[in-house]
Order: structure tokens, then C-alpha cells, then sequence
């Protein structure tokens, strides 16, 4: 099949090409062993169908913030294993973004049945707010068992995004004690290491 | 004779070929399907030959992988950075409109103040703020598509703060305090 031999040469010749390609982002940003370590896990979520371009930013995160290769390395891992559990909880349907908020959701401690039971109730429905704005209470000190089901009781209701955002506002103004209050400031931290200017 | 028998050899052998011309031809279903191939291949000056098609197929093969390297080159070169993430065309995150977001921090007596995070490739030289009036208010107007964004402010060029406005991120990889804008 002179047409099956063409896509098989195609892919051929691309398969170690675009293996081999390095982001140059992380060339430019991170030393090469870092670097190097960061595009393996890269190439590795590629090959997974996970999204890559969040590894990538939590690698340029950590070395804007002066992080070292050792903690970059685990950080972009660890992110990797979250954005595979986050598939696994809500299958190969989810897209990038939503995948991306599954993570950090999971991150937050939030239990993978929480946000397949939200799949669940929104059929045909994206689910980056949702998975967004429960991630956010929890980070805000609410319970996850307590958020999970204010968030659950929306979209059993088929409430739209604007209103995850509503509800999330007035946990915020409630927890801060006051609309527009701004909630208790980490600590000032200075900077590990000075940013270069370019 | 001899030309008699000829010519009977001839009517016989001529009847069973018009005999075998007459009688209806069951085509192969697959032969419509090669002619359109054969036909197509000539008119785009593909060779037409199986042999020659066989070299043709090649060179296509090589073409396209040329190709969509180059765009795969080129894509990592010029992809907008967000969370949303480069593959994700079907997202809604992918396909929705950038707008404009605005990002406000109270930093008196700071020279100079940026914002770094998932939006910038946290370039610290990528997006500074500018004084709105005298009170310390600093402020800058970003595009973002929808998505969930990760990012801090840097002061002075020397100390990181999160978004009072916005909650913190729940993870805090490197130390630094991170907030988390969900643009919708």
C-alpha cells in the first residue's frame, strides 16, 4: 500500500525528530541538567497525551523563582503524576484545561470521586470552573467534604459558571470579612535570587 | 482442404470470442476504485506506473513529514503562553476569546512592580505594572483566553507577592506565595 508506506515514513522521520526537539524555553531558563531532566517528563506526558505546556510553566515558575534544579525536577513530576491521575479520574474525553484544573484540584486534596461525580452531573458541560472554584474554596480553608458538595448542589442544579464564581466570591467575602478585603498576606518573601532583566 | 478447415478453425474460434464478448462482464468492485486512483494520479502528474507510484508515495511521505515538522518547529517558537496549553484545540479554554483582565496591587513606595506567571513564561521583564495616580496603586491590563492562571507579583525586583484579590494557589511549589485567576 504505497499510501500506508507514505504515513509509515512520515512518522518514521518524525518520531525522533520531534523526540529530540528541545523547548527552547527551558534551554534559555533552566541549566542544561535541569533542563534536560524537565523535557524527559515532557516528552514522557507527550507520549501520555497529557498536556506539556504546564510542566513547562512550572518549570519556568521555578526558575523565575530561583528554585533548584532538584526541586524544579520534582515539581514538574509531581505534576505529572497529578495531571495522569486527573486523566484516570476523568478520562480521555477532558481537555487540556480541564485536566490542568483536575490536577491542581487533586493537588488541593480533593478526592478524584469528587470530580467525577461533577463530570458526571455536567454532560456536555466544560468543567474548568467548577474544578476551578472548588479548588479555590478548599484553598480558602473551607472543607473539602463542605465544598465539594456546595459545588455538587450547583451543577446538580445545571447552574451556569457565573454563579461557581458568585458562590466562591462570598466565601471570600465571608472568610475575609468584607467584600474587596484582602484575605491575610503570606508573608513578604524576598526573591531567592535576583531576576536577570532583558 | 486445407483452407476449408482453416476457415471453420476461424468461424469456430471467432464465434467464441463474440460469444465471449456478448456474455456480461462481472467487474471487479475495486476496479472503479483503481481507475479513479490511476486517472487522479495522472492529472496531478503523479507517476502512474506501480513502480513509479511506489517512488511518488515515498517522496510524499517525506514531504509530509517535512511539513509538520516545520510546524511543529515553528509552533514551539511562537505558542501563546497559557495553561490552556498549545494541544488543547478542543478546549474551551483553547477556542474561547482572550479579554482583558486587569490586575491591581497596592505597593506604595515600591519603584517598580511586574507580574510574572503562567501568562508570561513567569518573564519578570515580560510584564511590569504602571503607577495609577499617586496612592501606590499599580496596574497592568492582560489578554488572557479562558483558563486557570498561576502567578505572583514581583516588587523592587527583589521580593514576591501574591494577588490579595485572589485566592492563593493551594500549591505552593517553590516558596513563594502564587495566586490563581480563573479567567471564564
Amino acid at each position: 500500500m504505497p499510501l500506508g508506506r507514505a504515513l509509515a515514513l512520515a512518522l518514521l522521520l518524525l518520531i525522533p525528530a520531534v523526540a529530540a526537539a528541545q523547548d527552547a524555553r527551558l534551554t534559555e531558563r533552566l541549566d542544561t541538567a535541569t533542563a534536560a531532566s524537565v523535557q524527559q517528563v515532557v516528552d514522557s506526558a507527550r507520549r501520555a497525551g497529557l498536556p506539556t505546556e504546564p510542566l513547562v510553566q512550572k518549570a519556568l515558575e521555578g526558575g523565575t523563582l530561583g528554585a533548584s534544579g532538584e526541586r524544579i525536577i520534582a515539581a514538574v513530576e509531581a505534576l505529572h503524576g497529578q495531571l495522569g491521575r486527573a486523566r484516570d479520574a476523568l478520562g480521555g474525553s477532558a481537555s487540556d484545561a480541564e485536566l490542568t484544573a483536575a490536577a491542581g484540584a487533586l493537588r488541593a486534596g480533593l478526592p478524584p470521586a469528587a470530580l467525577r461525580r461533577l463530570q458526571s452531573l455536567r454532560t456536555g458541560r466544560p468543567l474548568i470552573v467548577p474544578i476551578a472554584v472548588l479548588t479555590d474554596l478548599v484553598a480558602e480553608g473551607v472543607p473539602a467534604e463542605q465544598a465539594t458538595r456546595s459545588v455538587l448542589d450547583l451543577a446538580r442544579d445545571g447552574r451556569p459558571d457565573d454563579e461557581f464564581v458568585a458562590l466562591r466570591r462570598q466565601v471570600q467575602v465571608q472568610r475575609r470579612g468584607g467584600a474587596g478585603e484582602p484575605m491575610n498576606r503570606p508573608p513578604l518573601r524576598p526573591a531567592a535570587d535576583p531576576p536577570v532583566d532583558r | 482442404m486445407p483452407a476449408d478447415h482453416d476457415d471453420r478453425i476461424e468461424d469456430e474460434v471467432l464465434q467464441r470470442a463474440v460469444s465471449e464478448l456478448r456474455r456480461p462482464v462481472r467487474l471487479d468492485p475495486a476496479v472503479d476504485e483503481r481507475a479513479l486512483v490511476q486517472i487522479r494520479a495522472e492529472a496531478t502528474g503523479w507517476p502512474a506506473s506501480p513502480n513509479r507510484y511506489r517512488w511518488g508515495a515515498w517522496i510524499a511521505g517525506a514531504a509530509i513529514a517535512a511539513g509538520l515538522l516545520f510546524t511543529v518547529t515553528l509552533r514551539r517558537e511562537t505558542e501563546p503562553s497559557t495553561l490552556a496549553g498549545s494541544s488543547a484545540t478542543e478546549a474551551p479554554a483553547a477556542t474561547g476569546e482572550a479579554r482583558p483582565v486587569y490586575l491591581r496591587l497596592d505597593a506604595p513606595a515600591s519603584s517598580r512592580v511586574a507580574v510574572v506567571g503562567d501568562f508570561n513564561d513567569w518573564d519578570p521583564a515580560a510584564t511590569p505594572l504602571r503607577p495609577a495616580g499617586d496612592d501606590g496603586t499599580w496596574v497592568v491590563e492582560l489578554r488572557l483566553k479562558p483558563g486557570r492562571y498561576h502567578y505572583t507579583f514581583l516588587i523592587d525586583g527583589r521580593r514576591w507577592e501574591g494577588d490579595p484579590r485572589q485566592p492563593p494557589a493551594a500549591e505552593s511549589d517553590y516558596g513563594a506565595p502564587v495566586s490563581v485567576l480563573t479567567v471564564i
